[in-house]
C-alpha cells in the first residue's frame, strides 16, 4: 500500500496547510462559538423540558437497551416503509461515521497532540480512514437525495402537513413552513457533503505534484473522480489552491451554522429520538398513568401540566406521518391527526417554554381553539386504538397524552352529550347502556341450564361478562354460545351476575378517572368476595383493564381472554368438535387484544383448529385497522355523512375474494361491524360472526332456540 | 347578589312497577333516584352566570328531603358552588308544592337571595307548581318556562325569554327580586365528574328543619297541604305489537295480525 519510499508519517493530510493565523484564529472562534451556540441551545431545549410535571423512571437499563437494539436495526423505522427505513440507516449510519471521523482528527489534532504529542492519523491509518469517510459521504448524499425524492415525486398522502383539525382558512391549516424547514435541513446537509468531496478534490488538484498526497489519491475515490473532471475542465493547480480556500471556509462556515442551529431545528431529532426512544413505557395504552386522588385537579390543561417527558416527545416528532396514516379518525375525516396534535404541542412549548419566564397561565393552555391549542373534539375523535403510538418510529406515546387533556375536559364537564348519558349511566347504574343493574344476567335465561352464581359458589373459572355481552341483542348470542361451549366441556365456571359492573376500560379512556376508580375498587370488592383461579371474558377491552390496569387499584388476577382460552382447551382435547367448519374467512385483530396485549396468535390458532381458513386483509395484526368503537367513541354516533372505520375496515376486508366471513373477537367491534357490513352493502357476502360462534357450531350447541333470531319474538310493549 | 337554586330529588321508575299497598305511589322497591332534570338546567344557568359575572354572584343549592336527597346536592356541588341547603323533618312527609314552595320561600328570606332559580316542572310528579308558587310567598315577580336569561348583576331588572306554543319566544323584563322557573335546552348541563362529586364532599351543607325557619309542624307534611294524593292507578291499555325482521318476514305477520283480527286463522 504504502511506497516504502515515502515516511508513513508524512501520509496523512496537512491540516490548515498553508493558512495564515489569522485565519486559524478565526476559525477557532467560530468553532468555539458554534459550540457555545450548541451547547446554550441544548440547555434551552432541556429547561423548556424540565419546565414539565416530574416523573420517575424506573428500569432504565432495559429501556436504553431497547433503544439500542432499535437503532442499531433500525427496525421502528423500517416497519411498513422499508425503503425510507433503509435509506434512513444510510444516513444515520454514514452520518455517524462521518461525525466520528472528524471527532477522531479532532482528539489527535487538538486534544492528544498538543497535550501529549501523540499522533496517530497518518499512514495506513490514514488511508483507510480516508476511503471510509469518503464512502460514508456516499451513503449520506444518496440518503439524503432519495429523501428529497420522496418529498418531491413520491408526494406521500403522510408528508402532506395540512392538517385535518383545521378549516382551511386557518392560519395554521398549512403548515407550509415545515416543509421549508425540512427541505433547508436536506440542503444543508447536501450542501455539507457535497462541499466536502469538492474540498477534497480541490486540494488534490492543488497538491497533484506532491507525490505523498497524489500517489495515495484513490483511497477517496469520490474525490478524486472530482478532481479528475476538475482538472479536465482546466482548473490549474494554482487556480484550485485558491478555490480551496473559499471552499474550506464555506463548508466549515455550514457545518458550524448547523451545529450552532441544531437545537432549534429538526436535526435536533438526533438527541429527541434518542432519548424519546429511551422513555418507552412498555405499555403506553394498555394501561393509563394513574394519578394522584387527592390532588386539586387531575389531567392537563396547560402545556406545563404534561410531564417532561411528554414535551420532550413533542420535539421528538419527525412528522414522518406514520401515525397520521395509520389513525382510524384521521383516515375516516375527523378532525384527528396525532402527528398534527403532537406538532401543535410542539408550537405551543417552543412559543412558551423557551423564554427566561414562563407566560401566565392564560398563555399556557393546552386545550383550546386558538392557533397551537388543541381542539376538544380532537381530543373526542380518538379512539385509543394505539395506531400511532405502535407505529411512531421515535417512541411517542400519544394515547396517554390524549387520555390525560380529556382527563380535563371532564373534570370540566365539558363532552358530547352522548359520553355524558353513558358516564351517567355508569355511576347509576353500573353499565353504559343504561341498563337496569337487575338485568345484567337476563341473557341466562335462554340457556338451558343455569350459570353458578359465583359469589355463593367457589368455580375454577369466573367469567367476568362485559356490558356488551350482558346486554347488546347481537352479542347476547355470542356470550350464550360461550357458556355452552363451558358448560359442555366440562369446565367450573361462575358468573357475579348483578355484582358485575363494567371494567371501566373506556370510562377510564374517556378521561373520567373518579368513576374508574370507584368501578375498579367495587369490581375488585365484589371479586375478593368470591373464589376462583382464574378470571375469562369474551370482551377484549375489559380484558385489557382487569389484566393490566386492576393491578394498580389491588386486584391482581390471572385474567385471559375467551380465545385464549378456547385455545388451550381446543390443544388441550377439551372441547369436543363435532365437525369441521370449513370456511374462508377474514380475521379481524382487536386493538385490546392485538395491539394493547399482542395476542395475534390464539384467535387465528382457533380457527385453523376448528377448520376455518384464515385470509388476512392488507392491515392485520398490529396494522390492524379500530373498528372505531374505542375510547367511549362508541357512545357517540359517528356522523352519517362520514365514512367511518369500521366501513373503511369493511371495504377493505370485501376486496378479499371468496371469503364468505368476517370474524371480530371482541363485542364492540361487532356491533360496529354489524352496522358497516349493512352501509357498505356487503350483508349478503360477509356475516360477521365471532370466533366463538365459530366454535360452537363445530360443536353443534346451538340450541333451537338460540337458532331463532330475537327479530321475529314479539315484543310487548305493554300487556293489557 | 345571591341567586337560591332548589332542587328536588325525583324519583325514576323502573321499567316494571308495582304500586305500594295503599295505592297511593308506586313500591319504593321500584324506585331510582336522581337529579331533576330541570333543575339539572337550573343550576346550570346560574353557574354560568357566576362564571360569566365572577365572585359578585353567588349561587347555593337547596333541597326539600330526607338525606339521601343529599346526593343531588352533591352533583350541583361537584359542578360548582360551595355550600348547600337541605330542609327535612319528618313531619315535611307528603308536603304537597305549596307547602315545599313555603319552605324555599323561607330558606330564600334567610338567606337574603336576589333571585331564584327553580326548573320549570319536576320529572315526578310534574306539578309545575313550586316555582311560581315561591314567587307568590314572597310576592315576587316572577317568569315561568324561561329559556334564556341575562343579568347584570346589581341591576333592577333582568332580561328573560320565554318559550311560548309554535316556537315561539317572549322577551320579557322582570323587577328584581324574582323566581324563574328555568325550561329545558336553556343551556347544556355540564357533566359532575365521579371525582368532583367526591370533592364536593367537602363543602358544607347546612341541615335545617321547618322550625329552625318558623314554620310549625302544622304549617307543613299532609297538616299543611291542601291537596293530596288519593290514589295511583293504571289506566288500561291496548296491546302493542313491534313487528320486525326482514320485509318477508314483515309482511307475513301483518298479514297474520290482519287475519287474526278478522278471525279467520
Ligand atoms: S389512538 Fe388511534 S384514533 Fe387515537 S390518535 Fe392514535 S391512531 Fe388516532
Ligand atoms: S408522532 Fe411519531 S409517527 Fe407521528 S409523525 Fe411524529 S414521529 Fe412520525
Amino acid at each position: 500500500m504504502i511506497n516504502p519510499a515515502h515516511d508513513p508519517q508524512a501520509i496523512t493530510r496537512i491540516l490548515f496547510q498553508d493558512f495564515p493565523l489569522w485565519m486559524m484564529v478565526v476559525f477557532y472562534i467560530s468553532a468555539v462559538a458554534a459550540m457555545a451556540m450548541f451547547v446554550y441551545g441544548c440547555y434551552i431545549q432541556v429547561r423548556k423540558y424540565w419546565r414539565g410535571q416530574p416523573i420517575s423512571l424506573k428500569q432504565m437499563q432495559q429501556r436504553i437497551g431497547l433503544m439500542l437494539r432499535d437503532i442499531v436495526s433500525h427496525r421502528t423505522l423500517r416497519r411498513r416503509d422499508t425503503s425510507a427505513g433503509i435509506m434512513h440507516a444510510a444516513i444515520f449510519f454514514c452520518f455517524a461515521t462521518l461525525f466520528v471521523g472528524t471527532a477522531t482528527i479532532t482528539l489527535e489534532y487538538d486534544i492528544l497532540k498538543p497535550i501529549a504529542g501523540w499522533t496517530f492519523w497518518y499512514g495506513d491509518f490514514y488511508l483507510w480512514f480516508s476511503l471510509l469517510m469518503d464512502l460514508a459521504g456516499v451513503g449520506v448524499g444518496v440518503g439524503l437525495v432519495y429523501m428529497m425524492y420522496r418529498r418531491k415525486w413520491l408526494a406521500l398522502p403522510k408528508l402532506d402537513y395540512h392538517r385535518p383539525d383545521r378549516q382551511t382558512a386557518e392560519p395554521d391549516y398549512d403548515r407550509s413552513w415545515y416543509r421549508l424547514e425540512d427541505w433547508l435541513f436536506l440542503w444543508n446537509l447536501i450542501i455539507i457533503i457535497v462541499t466536502g468531496y469538492v474540498l477534497e478534490a480541490s486540494r488534490l488538484v492543488w497538491l497533484q505534484t506532491d507525490h505523498l498526497v497524489w500517489d495515495y489519491r484513490w483511497w477517496s475515490p469520490i474525490g478524486t473522480s472530482v478532481a479528475l473532471l476538475m482538472h479536465d475542465f482546466g482548473l490549474s493547480a494554482q487556480g484550485a489552491g485558491e478555490l480551496r480556500y473559499y471552499l474550506w471556509w464555506f463548508h466549515g462556515l455550514i457545518a458550524f451554522l448547523f451545529i450552532a442551529l441544531l437545537p432549534f431545528t429538526k436535526a435536533k431529532h438526533m438527541f429527541t429520538a434518542i432519548a424519546s426512544l429511551s422513555l418507552r413505557n412498555a405499555q403506553p395504552t394498555a394501561r393509563l398513568p394513574l394519578t394522584d386522588p387527592d390532588a386539586e385537579t387531575i389531567g392537563v390543561r396547560s402545556i406545563t401540566d404534561f410531564n417532561w417527558k411528554q414535551l420532550l416527545h413533542t420535539d421528538a416528532c419527525t412528522k414522518c406521518g406514520r401515525c397520521h396514516e395509520a389513525c382510524p379518525a384521521n383516515a375516516s375525516g375527523f378532525p384527528l391527526s396525532p402527528r398534527d396534535m403532537v406538532l401543535t404541542l410542539r408550537e405551543l412549548s417552543n412559543n412558551t417554554l423557551q423564554g427566561r419566564k414562563i407566560p401566565m397561565v392564560d398563555d399556557l393552555k393546552a386545550v383550546g381553539d386558538g392557533v397551537n391549542q388543541i381542539r376538544s373534539e380532537t381530543l373526542w375523535s380518538c379512539r385509543t386504538c394505539s395506531a400511532c403510538v405502535e407505529i411512531c418510529p421515535v417512541g411517542i406515546e400519544h394515547v396517554p397524552m390524549i387520555v390525560e387533556m380529556r382527563r380535563a375536559l371532564v373534570e370540566d364537564g365539558e363532552m358530547d352529550a352522548a359520553v355524558q348519558t353513558a358516564l351517567q349511566n355508569v355511576q347509576k347504574k353500573g353499565n353504559s347502556i343504561g341498563e337496569n343493574k337487575r338485568k345484567r344476567a337476563a341473557w341466562t335465561k335462554k340457556l338451558d341450564f343455569t350459570i353458578k352464581d359465583a359469589r355463593k359458589e367457589a368455580v375454577d373459572l369466573l367469567w367476568f361478562v362485559g356490558d356488551y355481552a350482558s346486554f347488546d341483542p347481537r352479542y347476547q348470542k355470542v356470550a350464550q354460545s360461550f357458556a355452552r361451549i363451558l358448560q359442555a366441556s366440562g369446565i367450573n365456571f361462575g358468573i357475579l351476575y348483578e355484582a358485575e359492573m363494567t371494567a371501566g376500560n373506556d370510562v377510564r379512556r374517556v378521561g373520567e378517572e373518579g368513576l374508574f376508580e370507584h368501578l375498579a375498587e367495587t369490581n375488585i370488592a365484589k371479586l375478593a368476595a368470591c373464589e376462583f383461579e382464574r378470571i375469562v371474558t369474551t370482551d377484549p377491552h375489559s380484558f385489557n383493564t382487569l389484566k393490566n390496569e386492576y393491578p394498580d387499584f389491588g386486584g391482581n388476577y390471572d385474567v385471559i381472554h375467551a380465545t385464549q382460552l378456547v385455545e388451550q382447551m381446543l390443544t388441550d382435547g377439551m372441547i369436543p368438535l363435532i365437525r369441521q367448519a370449513n370456511r374462508k374467512v377474514t380475521y379481524h385483530d382487536s386493538c385490546h387484544l392485538g395491539r394493547l396485549n399482542k395476542e395475534y396468535e390464539a384467535p387465528r390458532q382457533v380457527l385453523k383448529k376448528i377448520g376455518v381458513e384464515v385470509v388476512e386483509m392488507p392491515r392485520n395484526q398490529d396494522n390492524s385497522f379500530c373498528c372505531g368503537a374505542g375510547g367511549g367513541r362508541i357512545w357517540t354516533p359517528d356522523p352519517l355523512d362520514m365514512d367511518k372505520p369500521a366501513e373503511l375496515r369493511m371495504q377493505e376486508a370485501a376486496q378479499i375474494e371468496a371469503i364468505d366471513a368476517f370474524v371480530v373477537n371482541c363485542p364492540k367491534c361487532m356491533n360496529m361491524f354489524e352496522d358497516a357490513v349493512k352501509s357498505t352493502g356487503n350483508d349478503d357476502k360477509l356475516e360477521v360472526i365471532e370466533v366463538i360462534e365459530l366454535i360452537a357450531s363445530c360443536m353443534q350447541l346451538e340450541s333451537s332456540e338460540s337458532n331463532e333470531t330475537d327479530t321475529t319474538t314479539p315484543t310487548e310493549i305493554s300487556e293489557g | 347578589m345571591k341567586i337560591l337554586v332548589p332542587v328536588k330529588q325525583v324519583a325514576v321508575l323502573d321499567e316494571d312497577f308495582e304500586l305500594r299497598d295503599d295505592g297511593k305511589d308506586v313500591d319504593v322497591d321500584f324506585l331510582d333516584y336522581e337529579l331533576n332534570e330541570w333543575d339539572d338546567f337550573a343550576w346550570e344557568a346560574a353557574l354560568q352566570l357566576q362564571e360569566q359575572h365572577g365572585d359578585v354572584i353567588e349561587i347555593v343549592p337547596m333541597t326539600v328531603g330526607p338525606e339521601e336527597a343529599s346526593d343531588s346536592l352533591l352533583k350541583c356541588l361537584g359542578k360548582g358552588g360551595e355550600r348547600a341547603i337541605r330542609v327535612w323533618h319528618e313531619s315535611l312527609q307528603d308536603s304537597d308544592p305549596a307547602v315545599i314552595a313555603r319552605v324555599i320561600a323561607k330558606v330564600a328570606q334567610r338567606e337574603q337571595a336576589d333571585m331564584v332559580f327553580a326548573g320549570t316542572l319536576a320529572s315526578d310528579h310534574g306539578y309545575s307548581q313550586t316555582g311560581v308558587s315561591v314567587a307568590a310567598e314572597l310576592n315576587w315577580a316572577k317568569a315561568a318556562v324561561v329559556s334564556k336569561v341575562n343579568i347584570s348583576p346589581n341591576a333592577s331588572c333582568i332580561q328573560v325569554n320565554r318559550e311560548l306554543e309554535g316556537g315561539l319566544e317572549e322577551s320579557i323584563e322582570v323587577q328584581c327580586p324574582a323566581v324563574l322557573t328555568i325550561q329545558l335546552g336553556i343551556n347544556e348541563p355540564r357533566y359532575a365528574s365521579l371525582r368532583g362529586i367526591k370533592q364536593a364532599k367537602a363543602k358544607p351543607i347546612e341541615v335545617l328543619s321547618h322550625t329552625d325557619l318558623g314554620l310549625q309542624d302544622s304549617d307543613v307534611g299532609i297538616a299543611g297541604s291542601r291537596s293530596r294524593v288519593r290514589r295511583m292507578v293504571m289506566p288500561a291499555k291496548g296491546q302493542a305489537e313491534l313487528i320486525e325482521g326482514s320485509v318477508v318476514e314483515q309482511a307475513a305477520r301483518l298479514a297474520d295480525i290482519v287475519k287474526q283480527l278478522r278471525g279467520g286463522v
